[in-house]
């Protein structure tokens, strides 16, 4: 903005601000309805919600899976995404850096006397793709289940073949569930997706027997199951039944 | 805006004040200036930097080194993890304790012994990524991560995900039949011993020189 | 004893001269003596601090025209924040920052034994979503309209300070009850501020007093919730609401200007 422009800013706004309205009471009573509205909103949220405590901290737990609050949803999750080790301290706070910076800058880099957001296209599809970026991270660090359970429900055909084969499945499920597969591999929500592949529709493209050969004999860098289809079969049978079934 | 810029010349002769003598530039106003601007700096630090230093001291106290007892030797196989839990700092409880991952050093996983201390392998459960509560699972032979995703193999050398590092380890000895863990250490991907670092920072490269050792905890000396 | 009459001290000039009771005057009735009364302490008050024109100044203010509900959002940030703070000085009156136990076991006497403990609990952590949700939705207002732009870049400055210094709040606000989530957040935050490069294991020995989390980790957690950020915010929010007022607030940029103001305009162009 050069000094044309910012006078002719300065008499705009003078004529605007002539033909206004005083503060008091005409800005006031918006507010104080709005802010009437933020203490119904509050209150709401603590008599329906509450503010039940979580189970008391224990630095020995090996079992939690520590979420934060939904706020930091989109900082969680860009931590989860950001997978190389080198990257690390670009996640953790080189790109919140970056981004406090460029916030605080804003007014600097931004000099144009253009105020109507239509006519600001970079400036206003940069906050669209900001907050659309927030808001799909918040939403995928909301979803993420714990690696040390799968959710997705029992699929009919398992069902349909009699209670005690729905039992092998279910207790394959909790195999596959707590020997860390989801560490590399991804089940409907739950587990990283990489650097194993999607697990969530497996039986698609192997057949049982060649799940079972892939457990016994893995590329690396996945850990073999040999040890476990030797000392414990049926709890091996059960893993590559469950897998079996994913499809 | 006026221009600020236009100087005059720092002596009071040629600024042609009365009583003005040759090479003098401290004038009165220019003393009385100094000396406020200097008693106000003097005692505004007088609080603040007491302050300051009473809340960063903790940064140069040492952490005492202590060792506590986990059990006879006769617990802990050499193939597999026994989970044990012990103090990391006094004073608050359970909220001070931590799990530890052990077993019995085995020659054919680790290399041959190096010291006293290394008869017994200890993992802590802190990822090195960001410090959540790893687990050990016996079927996959991992150490794996409920947060952003680690996973660490059968050493704690790190398999996948953000860890920056293998996973961190405690001192361990034996007295009187007893193996006793001591202070924590930090390893490289080629498990050699460093300082304690925070989870987070790496120890490859040029890693251990950008994450300094901290003068409140340290390794023990030539180990 | 004769009465004595003190003669009436002289008044300065410009000063109206009390009018004489007149008979028909009609009496005043208590109700007209307390307003009198109430007018007099704000005079009072007025005579030695001159206030009243700061606030004319700050009140009858205009606003621009076309001034429409968007412009609440700041004013409900605010608000949202008078009541965080209040709700927080009475949770403070049961909370106990002992690691050892005590913080935890307080907010379960909070929540389970005090009167309206449970819900001003509540307000209190829902109070902060709701800031953080009113407080970007603010600053996406600011941005949308150009807000930012001349003269009001310093304010932007001061917002982006306040925003961060919001997201700081519920950042050391979640350790204080001391359950599962508080704890594990609070080390993963530490941590982050760990992996700075070369300052980081200072800052986050720092920031937990020690190597590891320790007997005073927390207090420093509840000294920095309780004082030094909202110290800090409600600073910030004095001269937010000062430059606002002095700048004056937007008028949406769609605003038409008023008909004889841009006869001028093309008479200049």
């Amino acid at each position: 903005m050069n000094q044309r422009e910012k006078e002719q800013y300065l008499r705009e706004y003078m004529a605007l601000k002539s033909a206004g309205k005083p503060f008091f009471p005409y800005a006031v009573a918006k507010d104080s309805l709005m802010a009437c509205v933020v203490m119904a909103a509050i209150i709401t949220m603590s008599l329906v919600l509450g503010a039940e405590l979580g189970p008391k901290a224990d630095p020995t737990t090996t079992t939690y899976t520590p979420r934060p609050e939904w706020y930091f949803f989109f900082l969680f999750e860009l931590l989860r995404v950001i997978k190389p080790a080198e990257l690390v301290p670009l996640a953790t706070i080189g790109v919140p850096t970056i981004c406090m910076i460029l916030l605080f800058l804003l007014p600097f880099y931004d000099r144009g006397p253009e105020r109507r957001p239509e006519r600001r296209p970079i400036a206003t599809a940069t906050g669209i793709f900001v907050i659309a970026a927030m808001g799909f991270l918040t939403y995928k660090g909301a979803e993420s289940g714990p690696p040390t359970q799968i959710d997705m429900p029992t699929p009919k055909a398992v069902i349909a073949q009699g209670p005690q084969f729905t039992a092998l499945y279910e207790k394959g499920r909790q195999v596959v569930a707590q020997s860390g597969c989801e560490a590399c591999h991804k089940f409907g929500d739950n587990g990283n997706d990489g650097p194993g592949p999607q697990l969530t529709h497996i039986a698609k493209n192997l057949p049982r027997q060649a799940i079972a050969r892939t457990l016994v004999n893995p590329t690396a860098p996945m850990p073999s199951f040999q040890a476990l289809q030797q000392k414990d079969p049926a709890k091996f049978n059960a893993m590559v039944t469950f897998l079996s079934q994913l499809k | 805006m006026p221009d600020r810029r236009i100087t005059k010349s720092k002596y009071t002769a040629d600024r042609g004040m009365p009583g003005a003598f040759d090479g003098e530039t401290v004038t009165r106003r220019r003393f009385m200036t100094g000396t406020a601007h200097t008693a106000g700096a003097i005692s505004a630090s007088a609080f603040l930097l007491p302050a300051l230093g009473f809340a960063m001291g903790p940064i140069f106290e040492k952490k005492e080194e202590s060792w506590q007892d986990v059990g006879p030797v006769a617990d802990f196989p050499d193939d597999n993890y026994v989970p044990k839990t012990i103090t990391i700092s006094s004073g608050i409880g359970e909220v001070g304790k931590s799990t530890v991952y052990m077993r019995k050093h085995n020659d054919a996983i680790d290399g041959k012994r190096k010291d006293e201390y290394d008869g017994f392998v200890a993992i802590s459960t802190r990822c090195m990524h960001l410090g959540c509560p790893v687990s050990y699972k016996s079927a996959a032979q991992r150490f794996i991560c409920p947060c952003h995703g680690g996973v660490y193999d059968f050493v704690g050398r790190v398999d996948g995900g953000p860890p920056v590092r293998p996973l961190d380890r405690f001192y361990t000895r034996i007295r009187n039949g007893q193996v006793q863990i001591g202070p924590r250490f930090s390893v490289n991907q080629e498990l050699r011993r460093f300082s304690p670092r925070d989870p987070g920072e790496a120890l490859d490269g040029i890693g251990q020189y950008l994450y300094p050792s901290r003068p409140s905890i340290r390794k023990i000396p030539n180990t | 004893m004769p009465k004595l009459k003190l003669p009436a001290p002289p008044l300065p000039p410009g000063f109206p001269k009390p009018a004489p009771k007149r008979p028909g005057t009609p009496k005043q009735k208590p109700l007209d003596v307390a307003a009198e009364a109430g007018m007099s302490v704000v005079d009072w008050v007025d005579e030695r601090t001159s206030l009243s024109g700061g606030a004319r100044w700050m009140m009858f203010r205009k606003v621009p025209k076309g001034t429409n509900w968007f412009y609440t959002l700041g004013s409900a940030t605010m608000f949202a924040f008078l009541s965080q703070a209040v709700t927080g000085v009475f949770l403070a009156m049961y909370y106990r920052p002992d690691a050892g136990g005590g913080a935890y076991e307080s907010m379960r006497h909070v929540n389970d034994d005090v009167f309206l403990g449970e819900f001003v609990h509540g307000m209190h952590k829902w109070g902060s979503s709701v800031m953080v949700i009113l407080i970007f939705l603010h600053m996406a207002r600011t941005f949308f309209f150009g807000a930012y732009k001349y003269p009001r870049e310093l304010n932007w400055i001061i917002g982006v300070a306040l925003l961060i210094l919001t997201m700081a709040m519920s950042f050391t606000g979640y350790l204080l009850p001391f359950d599962q989530r508080s704890y594990w957040a609070t080390i993963v935050g530490v941590n982050i501020n760990g992996t700075g490069p070369l300052v980081g294991p200072y800052l986050s020995d720092f920031l937990r007093a020690g190597p590891e989390f320790g007997a005073t980790t927390l207090s420093r957690f509840y000294a920095i919730h309780m004082m030094l950020i909202p110290g800090i915010i409600g600073a910030l929010i004095g001269f937010h609401l000062y430059l606002v007022a002095k700048l004056g607030t937007t008028a949406p940029p769609w605003q038409k200007l008023p008909e004889q103001y841009r006869q001028v305009e093309e008479e200049r162009a």
